[in-house]
């Protein structure tokens, strides 16, 4: 039998020093775990659809540069962290100095605050599950720490825009930890952009810490262009009567992917995970979600919608897993799926796995087409069939689009998507 | 304006329409009538431009054009208006997005400015009053959660913005109470104008005592088998459709919605 294929040493080999000794340590403890970890194949389960689009060369292992231009159109100023190649850039970088709010780089850590935040990176993360984010702990040269103290409110939602200048092959290993003390609150927009045309890989990580009572919103865009492979993992494990919401937006690429792994650890916890998806031409997107209910009374809401046009494929794989002690669990999880042409695919997995006998755990999951009624009806009024299909298109998602609670990211989305449908429809 | 000639037409292999031949000029109101089956239905969907109807045979001309020839969207822009029997739930697309993208599909294919989006609710909620419609249905899904009546008002709704030279009403009556068939119909006499035909696919009577027409048609098995003035509509509405000799198997047929 073939031996499976190894990950390539040079990605075990970080470009700079800059950082605290104990994140130093941590990632060469990781680079060493992870020398001739086998990489992914078509039998491995949670890459089996993904596995053959993932590439990664000797030329891809190079750091980015931590220099260049850099430019978000959606970033508020006054409330914006911007990292480009995984480094963040003060000068481009301007965020409001609260009580109970700390916003730190990693390379300006104190060696206590590092040593601290060096047991807990990947906490929030399943090993097994997440194999290639483990890489981004191997590589990252710098991260945010976001602490905010017991009672601490960020009114404004903080921007964090992730650039990637692709003007030679290479990987970025952008990494965010927020650690919400006890009923603190926080909005946090990630957003993915590229600039370049070289094959890249971004491979990011992003954690979330909830301690009891806090309320945290994380919303995702992944808008790379089609050079980027994008690998992104975001762990998040909350206390007692904390509430999770997550919106995670992406538009296709060679490969996306993004773990999203949920433990809701102290009762009366609760997430609410909405996911939408665009792919067309060849591109390739794959989410998988975990949510584990480990503690009782709490209660998790899911909804992913995926949309694939011309020879795309989406994958959607969304596991719920009742812990024995979970008594009371309320868990429910959808995924809708439109396929917009016949050379499209889109593969659903629920898997529920329930170990307490007192829970309500609800799933479904539906593909389509676009409904030719519908359509009629919009172009008996005048309207271009082009139009009416992203109408059509746009409507499937929207309802999800709509619960994005910052109004310049959902504006952004939407405008996105359009642009996105009217390209994918523009044959027709 | 619209001149049918011997127009057949089948839906999924089945001969629907066999030979129909009817002349509408601007500012007349013509209503077909006829049993289930009869083949109404189906000549609405065929003018409006629905593929799953193939017409087999006939021309249809209007103002002297191949409506034939044209896509669904260019028979709407060069006038063809359909309200439909069962208007469809888009949920996700707010009413007045789908209002405002076809109004503005008209006018840019007339070679006018489009409106924009606060010119566009001022003239929305005008038409809402006019067929007695909350401005908060704009905001909802197109007929998302409409009753049966509310959706027959928002199709007149559809007719008064966008102005066509030729309205098809394919059984606007149906599921209609006698508030919302007054409202509706005054809805449609509002249409009525020189340069506009109305074309009424109606089941029964009742519908012509509030929009009365020039002229009557009974559709049956697929052809006009009577045409007369607003008298035959009373005269069927006494003796029922059995008195022009019409059989069961004429209206065996289910027109395909």
């Amino acid at each position: 039998m073939k031996p499976a294929p190894k990950l390539p040493a040079a990605f075990l080999q970080p470009a700079s020093h800059a950082l605290p000794q104990p994140l130093l340590d941590l990632r060469s403890r990781r680079g060493t775990a992870l020398a001739d970890m086998p990489l992914p194949t078509r039998k491995t389960e949670n890459w089996k659809y993904s596995s053959k689009h993932l590439k990664l060369t000797d030329a891809l292992a190079s750091p980015l540069p931590a220099a260049g231009k850099t430019g978000s159109s959606l970033a508020v100023p006054g409330n914006r962290v911007v990292f480009l190649n995984g480094v963040m850039i003060p000068e481009a970088s301007d965020y409001p100095d609260l009580d109970g709010i700390t916003i730190e780089r990693f390379q300006d850590l104190d060696d206590a605050t590092a040593a601290a935040l060096a047991d807990r990176l990947d906490a929030t993360l399943d090993d097994q599950a997440v194999q290639l984010a483990r890489l981004n702990a191997a590589r990252f040269e710098d991260g945010l720490l976001i602490r905010l103290k017991p009672g601490a409110v960020l009114e404004q939602p903080l921007f964090i825009v992730h650039e990637v200048t692709a003007g030679a092959s290479g990987s970025a290993f952008p990494r965010i930890f927020v650690d919400a003390g006890a009923n603190s609150q926080i909005t946090l927009v990630e957003e993915y952009i590229s600039h370049g045309d070289a094959p890249v890989m971004v491979n990011a990580v992003t954690e979330f810490s909830l301690a009891e009572g806090a309320q945290v919103t994380g919303i995702r865009l992944t808008m790379e262009a089609e050079n980027v492979q994008h690998i992104g993992a975001t762990g998040v494990r909350q206390q007692r009567s904390s509430r999770f919401e997550s919106h995670c937006v992406g538009f296709g690429g060679p490969l996306r992917r993004h773990d999203l792994q949920v433990r809701l650890e102290g009762e009366g916890a609760e997430c609410k995970l909405n996911g939408v998806v665009v792919t067309q031409g060849k591109q390739h997107y794959d989410n998988h979600t975990n949510i584990e209910h480990v503690a009782a009374h709490c209660n998790s809401e899911e909804n992913y919608r995926n949309i694939a046009a011309d020879q795309s494929h989406a994958v959607f794989n969304g596991r719920i897993h009742i812990h024995q002690d979970a008594q009371k669990s309320n868990a429910d999880m959808n995924n809708k799926n439109l396929l917009l042409s016949n050379g499209a695919e889109i593969d659903t997995k629920p898997e529920l796995e329930i170990y307490a006998d007192d829970v309500k755990c609800a799933h479904g999951a539906t593909i389509g087409q676009l409904d030719k009624t519908s359509l009629f009806y919009l172009v008996s009024r005048g309207i271009g069939r082009r139009e009416a299909k992203v109408l059509l298109t746009m409507a499937f998602i929207n309802e999800l689009v709509e619960q994005i609670p910052v109004q310049a990211v959902r504006e952004t989305a939407q405008t996105r998507l359009n642009q996105f449908f009217d390209e994918t429809f523009q044959e027709a | 304006m619209l001149s049918i000639k011997n127009l057949h037409a089948s839906v999924e292999g089945k001969q629907i329409l066999k030979g129909i031949n009817l002349e509408i000029k601007a500012g007349e109101v013509h209503a077909i009538m006829g049993p289930n089956g009869s083949g109404k239905s189906t000549l609405s969907q065929v003018l409006a431009g629905n593929e799953a109807f193939e017409v087999t045979e006939g021309e249809v001309l209007l103002n002297g054009e191949n409506l034939l020839d044209l896509e669904t969207e260019e028979r709407a822009r060069e006038g063809i208006f359909l309200a439909f029997q069962y208007p469809v739930e888009i949920p996700g697309v707010s009413n007045l997005q789908f209002l405002r993208t076809a109004v503005n599909a008209m006018r840019k294919h007339r070679g006018e400015e489009e409106m924009n989006a606060a010119e566009f609710m001022k003239l929305a909620k005008e038409v809402s009053k006019q067929v007695d419609l909350e401005p908060s249905f704009l905001k909802r899904g197109v007929n998302e959660g409409f009753s049966g009546g509310e959706k027959k008002r928002n199709e007149i709704m559809q007719a008064l913005l966008l102005q066509p030279k030729l309205a098809i009403l394919d059984e606007t009556d149906s599921g209609l109470d006698i508030d919302a068939l007054k409202v509706v119909s005054d809805g449609v006499n509002a249409l009525r104008s020189e340069d506009r035909a109305i074309l009424m696919v109606t089941h029964y009577q009742r519908l012509l005592n509030h929009i009365v027409p020039d002229y009557v048609h009974v559709l049956a098995g697929g052809r006009i088998i009577k045409s007369g003035g607003r008298e035959l509509a009373l005269e069927l509405e006494e003796k029922g459709y059995g008195w022009l000799g019409i059989k069961d198997e004429d209206t065996a047929e289910t027109a395909a919605n």
